[in-house]
């Protein structure tokens, strides 16, 4: 695991102390339910502690006891699918050192929202933009300190190789097909999307394709070998076609219901493949819950029909965080824009959703209150559940011994429709990093 | 010997929380001058660590410069096991309070030499200056820690092999599987708990009656271990009502009304004023000299047990001098005769004495 890697200090603590903080009356997010527990955790190593360890072996005691008044303490959330935030577009061909700064900055601002990692998604664009940006994109983890805010899990490219017909708003003039995996490496390069001699990890941490496109279906071993998940989306495949994909090593299905067939009682779809059939196992599938994608009901049903694999996207576009207006848009070889009304994101002269402008957090909410789902449940499906479709399980998405020490403080406010979660602070390796003025 | 009854557990416990914070504000206990406190594990003293905790929080009482002691672990399952006593100290008491990690001891069950640790750890109490208080627990056999019945009265931290009836009892904390149960226990022993300036034990529940029984109305006796607290000069003894069912209705009668007079005349029984601040010395036992045992070299059960006064606050009474018995010949009158005794008597018991010494 290139995660687990022993790495420099996550911070320095203050006044020689040992770094170690403590929280006291708190609703700890463990397993299916939220436990009167204390948690320790460790800002120099970033991680959670073994706290009965640290006293009987190492004879500390905590730097800093901090009481929650009962509030939640969850691990921090983790986006699997987020286009930009802030005003910057991940898909975009930039000088080397404006793009390392302007990514820098995002991370900074994305870690207030309580998404402590994430993976930076680009979408269908010409080859030269993959090589341009993806060396940007890759694992930071192991270089990160608390400071610097979220840090990227890997990069998610969603595209070029998706179906011309559910293009969604992708530019349908650069989706190409694959036939071998040079293709692949063709149009992402071969350093994005292999791990080189020092073990660092590729760039590229997963990858949306339709399965039914050229060999595709044939190259997800090729991928899943070198560590890259691969992901059903933006395809026409059949029921067929989507199983014989999973059987092949895809775990993941993008925004489910979105850019593909919609469930047939005589064929269904893509959607079919979280039945238990054909003895398969069953994939992760991301949900956007931001109220335009989905109907709620919809996102019920996609709920309840795989708990354990539903995971909370936004598929959020940089103008989250911006006013309303129209932005410019780099899309495949054209230059277009996309409307911001509120959370509504639309195509300029369509009447196409471009994504949302939603934040995980508020999908978390959405998510409560329309399905009466548990604050567990919800809160899994941007923690636990998606550092497991990562293989990231015991390290991100839980607060166990020796996980990273990334956290959100969130508290309950009662709203006319149901219950809202807030994010109080964001801590980061062990150290906090945001706290909300009230 | 002091016996208090209240209503119920949660009263019992509440008592005996309030009592260890009363000795240790009074004691006033500093860096230098620390509070040493016995603990146990096991169902009885968790009403006592939970009230405890509360205390803390609403800062009514620091356990900052509180040195612990605990009684027992078990043998042969790693620390962290949720099942051990370190595990079990961590979670209901010292990962709530200000306990300083420095000032804790725990036997270590997975010690490389078993017995060079309880002999580590008899040293260690000494060296802390003694227990200042011990609190405890017992089983339905009435062990006092995993002195378990038939154990010495004598006897100090040791390994010790537990009762069938224990590993039992225990066995609902291993998944009611007996293989997984241990079989062996690190314990102090009878005499390192009489030799704390005090012991409080805390008996609850109709179960331990007949331990509570055996221990308060009948004598001294190594298949009740917990009864040796007959010889202690500062026991106490809190139970809840149910605890009481085997005691004779006198015997619970008469230690309430001694509770209750005392308590209208304004005066409780309270331990002598050195004790509670601890400015005496460590209790010693009269004994010549105290050989820490080990399981090699056990200490000889003699009658040390009656000797073994920790209560130096009493004025120690003068010993009847030795009788030296005169010889005859100095009776007899005539010189020189005792030129002819060989070897010379006075020779003789300088040298016994010297080879007693020795």
């Amino acid at each position: 695991m290139p995660h687990s890697v022993p790495s420099s200090p996550k911070s320095t603590p203050k006044n020689g102390g040992n770094g170690l903080t403590k929280f006291t009356n708190c609703r700890v997010l463990k397993g299916d339910k939220l436990v009167d527990e204390d948690l320790w955790v460790n800002s120099v190593t970033g991680k959670v502690v073994r706290s009965q360890a640290a006293f009987y072996d190492d004879l500390c005691l905590p730097d800093e006891t901090i009481n929650l008044g009962g509030r939640i303490l969850s691990p921090g959330f983790i986006e699997c699918q987020l286009n930009g935030a802030f005003g910057f577009n991940f898909s975009t061909s930039l000088e080397p050192a404006v793009y390392a700064k302007k990514i820098k900055e995002v991370n900074k601002q994305l870690v207030k929202t309580g998404v402590t990692s994430y993976m930076p998604t680009i979408t269908s664009q010409r080859s030269e933009l993959y090589k341009s940006a993806l060396p940007f994109l890759g694992p930071s983890g192991d270089y990160q300190v608390a400071e610097d805010g979220a840090e990227s899990l890997g990069a998610h490219v969603e595209g070029p190789f998706l179906n011309p017909t559910k293009n969604g708003i992708h530019s349908v003039d650069v989706l190409r097909e694959a036939q071998s995996f040079e293709d692949l490496v063709d149009c992402y390069g071969l350093s994005n999307i292999t791990t080189d001699e020092t073990g660092r990890p590729s760039s590229i941490k997963m990858i949306t394709a339709a399965p039914e496109l050229g060999q595709m279906t044939r190259l997800i071993p090729e991928l899943t070998s070198r560590g890259v998940i691969y992901s059903i989306g933006h395809s026409e495949a059949t029921y067929e076609e989507a199983s014989a994909a999973i059987a092949a090593g895809a775990t993941m299905i993008t925004h489910l219901f979105n850019a593909m067939r919609p469930l047939h009682h005589r064929n269904p779809g893509i959607f079919g493949v979280l039945g238990i059939a054909e003895s398969l196992p069953r994939p992760y599938f991301g949900i956007i819950a931001d109220g335009e994608h989905l109907h709620p009901t919809t996102i019920k049903i996609a709920f309840n029909s795989h708990p354990d694999g539903f995971i909370l996207v936004t598929d959020a576009m940089h103008m989250v965080g911006l006013p309303d207006g129209a932005y410019e848009w780099t899309n495949g070889d054209c230059t277009s824009h996309i409307v911001k009304k509120g959370p509504k994101l639309i195509l300029e002269g369509s009447d196409k959703i471009a994504g949302s402008s939603i934040t995980l957090i508020e999908c978390v909410s959405n998510f409560l209150k329309w399905t009466g789902a548990s604050i567990p449940q919800a809160l899994r499906a941007v923690t636990t559940t998606p550092a497991a479709m990562l293989g990231l399980q015991g390290l991100k998405g839980c607060l166990d011994n020796g996980a990273d020490a990334d956290m959100v403080v969130l508290s309950e406010s009662q709203t006319n429709d149901g219950l809202d979660l807030v994010v109080d602070e964001v801590w980061k390796f062990g150290t906090k990093v945001f706290s909300r003025q009230t | 010997m002091r016996l208090i009854i209240r209503d119920d557990s949660e009263s019992a416990s509440s008592y005996v929380a309030n009592y260890i914070i009363s000795r240790i504000k009074h004691f006033n206990p500093t860096t230098a001058h620390p509070f040493v406190l016995g603990l146990p594990t096991g169902s009885s003293p968790l009403g006592v660590y939970r009230i405890l905790v509360e205390k803390y929080k609403a800062g009514e009482i620091s356990f900052e410069n509180v040195v612990t002691f605990n009684m027992d672990e078990y043998i042969g399952i790693p620390r962290d096991h949720p099942e051990s006593y370190h595990s079990f100290m961590w979670k209901h008491f010292f990962s709530h309070v200000n306990v300083n990690p420095n000032h804790v001891h725990i036997l270590d069950g997975n010690a490389p030499n078993l017995e060079a640790e309880c002999v580590e750890y008899e040293a260690k109490i000494k060296r802390a200056g003694g227990i200042d208080l011990f609190l405890g627990g017992i089983g339905e056999d009435g062990h006092i820690a995993f002195n378990e019945p038939g154990s010495s009265l004598a006897s100090r931290t040791r390994v010790k092999t537990l009762a069938y009836d224990t590993i039992l009892a225990n066995s609902r904390f291993f998944g009611n599987d007996l293989d997984k149960v241990p079989k062996m226990a690190l314990t102090v022993g009878v005499q390192t708990v009489l030799e704390a300036r005090e012991v409080v034990v805390v008996i609850l529940g109709a179960r331990k009656a007949l331990a509570l029984q055996k221990c308060i109305e009948q004598g001294v006796n190594h298949m009740w271990t917990l009864s040796s607290l007959q010889l202690h000069p500062h026991p106490m003894i809190v139970c809840d009502e149910d605890a009481t069912l085997e005691l004779q209705v006198k015997t619970v009668k008469y230690f309430k009304s001694i509770e209750k007079v005392a308590q209208t005349q304004g005066f409780e029984q309270i331990l002598p004023s050195k004790l509670r601040t601890g400015a005496s010395p460590v209790p010693q036992t009269v004994v010549d000299e105290v050989q820490s045992p080990n399981i090699l070299a056990p200490q000889p059960v003699t009658s040390r047990f009656l000797q073994a006064s920790p209560a130096a606050e009493y004025p120690v009474r003068s010993v009847s001098p030795d009788l030296v018995p005169d010889r005859m010949a100095d009776r007899v009158g005539i010189p020189n005769i005792s030129r002819r005794l060989t070897p010379q008597p006075e020779q003789q018991r300088v040298a016994s004495v010297a080879s007693v010494g020795a």
